[in-house]
């Protein structure tokens, strides 16, 4: 009688397939953790990649990369079906017989002896689970891929990477300090109403944006910023230049003008302004403003004899007029940025600088080129008195304080109008007092005198003075 | 060609005599059952035995109830230093025929049964200790030109006392090495103390039984060879007996063999290790040799033929500790 040796064979097919699929599922699985850790590990060098969008895919081709060596180190070998069958003994306490078994029926062994090892050994594989008896063993690699996973899909996420490209990138670094640049200048294009430097800043940003995706070189870089750059002189050249306000030659009196004419703007508007006949009282008004009244006093006549229709378009064209003169000195602030910007890469020093001019410039006292130093950081302008700043307590950023606004208590900044008061009586209604403080407040609040932190505070305490008053 | 059924019967048979000659062996021997096993299998596998111990543990006893149950001719030669070749192997004495001629005849020595017991071989001087190690290798004796054939089946079990040294000749590692097992009689335990008193002062047992023949002797010889061995087990007999040496390769770490080992196994280590593994797997009725029988078998066998470095003698380190780690070390698959 022989013993059919073709079941036999089944089963140690199908445990040596089991045991194959095992074996690529834990060599996919270790290729892919390592290259995870290698992404991980790689993920500072990012900026060198030719593609923003290719390191999401630095895993993927790590693990490509990896593979094979990893399938060819950890190939099914003929020894790996040896111990496989070893196992097998073991677990089933067969004493060598699979093995043996499976040896014979290899070499095709059809001797009596062979037989008898094949007919001891059936009947323990017959009905044999090896997904059940070998179960998948989830080693290392297993456990530290979901990890490593998750790492590095938060350090792309929240582009951490980026920071260390960054880093080591300059070309990356200028490319970041112009996009900072043009929003902070649309940002205070937009407060001023400043419509040619909000499409400048638009544009600048744009092409930071352009930069920063296309990983462009810093030769580029600087050809896309010396276009942008001829542009801007051209439009300065061609600007309104007649259109200067006189004796308002420094950036803080056009912004103190500006308030001034907000603020007469709203006087004229207010609803008892009816109540009021005389343009002439409308004209002592206005003279309590001082660089209104300097203005006034340009005008034939210090504007005397002007009704209020001309009044009121003398104010529209003094507005304009600032508006111009703004926008063009915030397009010198961008240009000389820009050349900054142009000239650098010589080290920090200029790149502080040129950061410098982009906070803008106060108090300037002319349109020419503004020599960088110390000494023109805001608030420390030649021949600005300290003494007028009002030191601010120490508050620490992000904690919420709130002042409740209290009259006659505490210190309080004055802004002097010289307004001729009736004997008994002011002419001046609180509110317009009231609404003029929380004006140039307002003023101080969108320059970058006030910290950010206060900024509300300020404004709540503006407000708490207009409830009070009412 | 045989078949399945002859096959399940042969291992059946021989699993059944091997059970049949303990017992028969227990009514007499207290205890030393691995010791019984390991004479028996050296027997079907054609070796012969050296064993060791202190007297009066047995030893003669044993093969000498060894030689009743197999229905074999047993001979004893207690070896002294006078003792010569002639005195084992025979000589050739001068005998007239009825002729009145005179002729030289040879009479045979006491090697000529198929057991004999060398009682306390080391007593016997090289040369002697050489005749009859010659007649284990060659299963015969040559006298005056002329070969003579030993007892087929033929096996020697030679005795030596560990402690006594004075007076004593070694044996050479050479002659030591032509010894298939080497076995170390232990001292009895209390209950198989209490057991041998009983037996052996009590009125003497029926005497034992023949069980098997030299022709069942020979036809289990037969079988042993032809039990399967896969070569994953071919492969782990063969590691181990490499990591026996001194220059064994990396794979078994600092093992105590590389330490203290002088001298590793020879190939018939190997041959030892793997004829006495098939015969233990056909006497528990198994078809294959598992790696387990290669483990029980490769003390006996390789015990005396390592050959130690001065530093394991004072570190006391024994053979069977040295093979003990190996076995711990070398893993089953490579």
């Amino acid at each position: 009688m022989m013993t059919d040796a073709t079941p036999l064979q089944n089963q140690f097919a199908e445990l040596l397939r089991w045991e194959k699929q095992k074996r690529l599922e834990q060599i996919f699985l270790c290729a892919t953790a390592v290259a995870l850790a290698a992404a991980v590990l790689l993920s500072p060098l990012h900026g060198f990649l030719p593609l923003r969008g290719l390191r999401w895919l630095v895993p993927v081709i790590l693990t490509l990369g990896l593979a094979p060596g990893f399938f060819y180190h950890r190939r099914w070998r003929a020894v790996d079906a040896t111990r496989t069958f070893v196992e097998l003994d073991r677990k089933l306490a067969l004493a060598e017989r699979a093995v043996t078994a499976w040896e014979l029926a290899g070499r095709s062994d059809r001797s009596a002896a062979a037989q008898l090892v094949f007919q001891q050994t059936e009947p323990h594989l017959r009905g044999l689970d090896p997904r059940r008896l070998f179960p998948r063993r989830w080693g290392w690699p297993c456990y530290a891929v979901a990890p490593l996973l998750l790492f590095w899909f938060a350090l792309l996420w929240f582009d951490f990477d980026q920071s260390f490209s960054q880093q080591s990138s300059p070309v990356q670094s200028l490319a970041q300090q112009l996009r900072e640049f043009a929003r902070d200048f649309q940002e205070k294009a937009k407060t001023d109403g400043l419509r040619q430097s909000l499409q400048v800043g638009q544009e600048l940003e744009k092409l930071a944006q352009k930069n920063l995706a296309d990983k462009a070189n810093e030769e580029r870089l600087k050809k896309d910023l010396a276009g942008v750059k001829q542009k801007l002189d051209a439009a300065s050249k061609s600007g309104p230049q007649n259109q200067s306000i006189a004796g308002a030659e420094s950036e803080q009196s056009l912004r103190d003008l500006k308030a001034e004419l907000e603020a007469a703007r709203d006087m004229l508007n207010l609803p008892d302004a009816a109540k009021v006949p005389s343009p002439q009282q409308w004209l002592e008004r206005l003279a309590s403003m001082p660089q209104l009244r300097n203005q006034l006093d340009r005008e034939p006549q210090g504007g005397k004899g002007l009704g209020q229709q001309e009044l009121q378009s003398l104010l529209e064209r003094l507005d304009r007029q600032v508006a111009d003169a703004l926008d063009r000195r915030a397009l010198i602030d961008a240009q000389q940025f820009l050349e900054q910007m142009m000239n650098q890469g010589q080290g920090k020093q200029s790149n502080d600088a040129a950061q410098m001019a982009g906070r803008g410039e106060q108090d300037e006292p002319g349109d020419g080129v503004r020599e960088k130093n110390h000494s023109n950081l805001p608030g420390k302008e030649p021949g600005r008195n300290d003494d007028s700043l009002r030191s601010l307590p120490a508050f620490r950023a992000d904690t919420r304080t709130h002042v409740e606004g209290q009259l006659g208590e505490g210190e309080s900044s004055s802004l002097v109008f010289k307004g001729k008061p009736t004997p008994g009586k002011s002419e001046l209604a609180p509110q317009e007092v009231v609404a003029n403080y929380r004006r140039q407040a307002e003023q101080e609040l969108n320059s970058e005198k006030v910290p950010a932190a206060l900024k509300e505070t300020v404004r709540k305490y503006f407000l708490s003075l207009e409830e009070s008053n009412r | 060609m045989e078949s399945l059924a002859d096959i399940e019967q042969r291992i059946d048979s021989a699993r059944r005599t091997y059970a049949e000659v303990k017992a028969e062996i227990a009514r007499v021997i207290v205890g030393h059952e691995e010791l019984i096993e390991q004479v028996f299998v050296a027997l079907v596998c054609g070796g012969h035995c050296l064993l060791e111990g202190v007297p009066g543990l047995g030893k003669t006893l044993m093969v000498r109830s060894l030689g009743e149950i197999l229905s074999l001719s047993f001979s004893r030669i207690q070896f002294t230093p006078d003792l010569m070749p002639a005195d084992i192997t025979g000589t050739n004495m001068l005998t007239d025929d009825p002729s009145g001629r005179k002729l030289f005849e040879f009479q045979r020595g006491p090697v000529f049964a198929h057991v004999v017991l060398a009682d306390e071989i080391n007593r016997a001087t090289p040369k002697t200790q050489s005749a009859l190690l010659e007649a284990m290798q060659e299963q015969g004796v040559t006298v005056g030109g002329k070969l003579h054939r030993l007892e087929n089946p033929f096996m020697v079990l030679a005795t030596q006392n560990p402690i006594e040294m004075e007076g004593t000749y070694p044996l050479p590692e050479a002659q030591v090495d032509r010894f298939f097992f080497k076995l170390i009689l232990q001292y009895p335990s209390h209950a198989e103390l209490t057991r041998i008193a009983d037996l052996t002062t009590a009125v003497p047992a029926a005497p034992l039984r023949e069980i098997l023949d030299a022709d069942g002797i020979l036809q289990l010889r037969q079988w042993v060879r032809e039990v399967p061995l896969a070569d994953v087990v071919k492969d782990y007999a063969v590691r181990l007996i490499l990591s026996s040496h001194a220059q064994a390769e990396k794979n078994s770490g600092e093992s105590l063999a590389r330490r203290y080992v002088m001298y590793g196994s020879s190939p018939r280590g190997l041959q030892s290790v793997i004829l006495a593994a098939k015969a233990r797997a056909l006497f528990a009725g198994r078809p294959n040799v598992s790696f387990d029988d290669i483990r029980v078998m490769l003390l006996p066998s390789l015990r005396h033929r390592l050959i130690l470095n001065l530093e394991a003698d004072a570190d006391g380190i024994s053979s069977d500790k040295i093979l003990n780690d190996l076995t711990t070390r070398v893993p089953e698959v490579a």
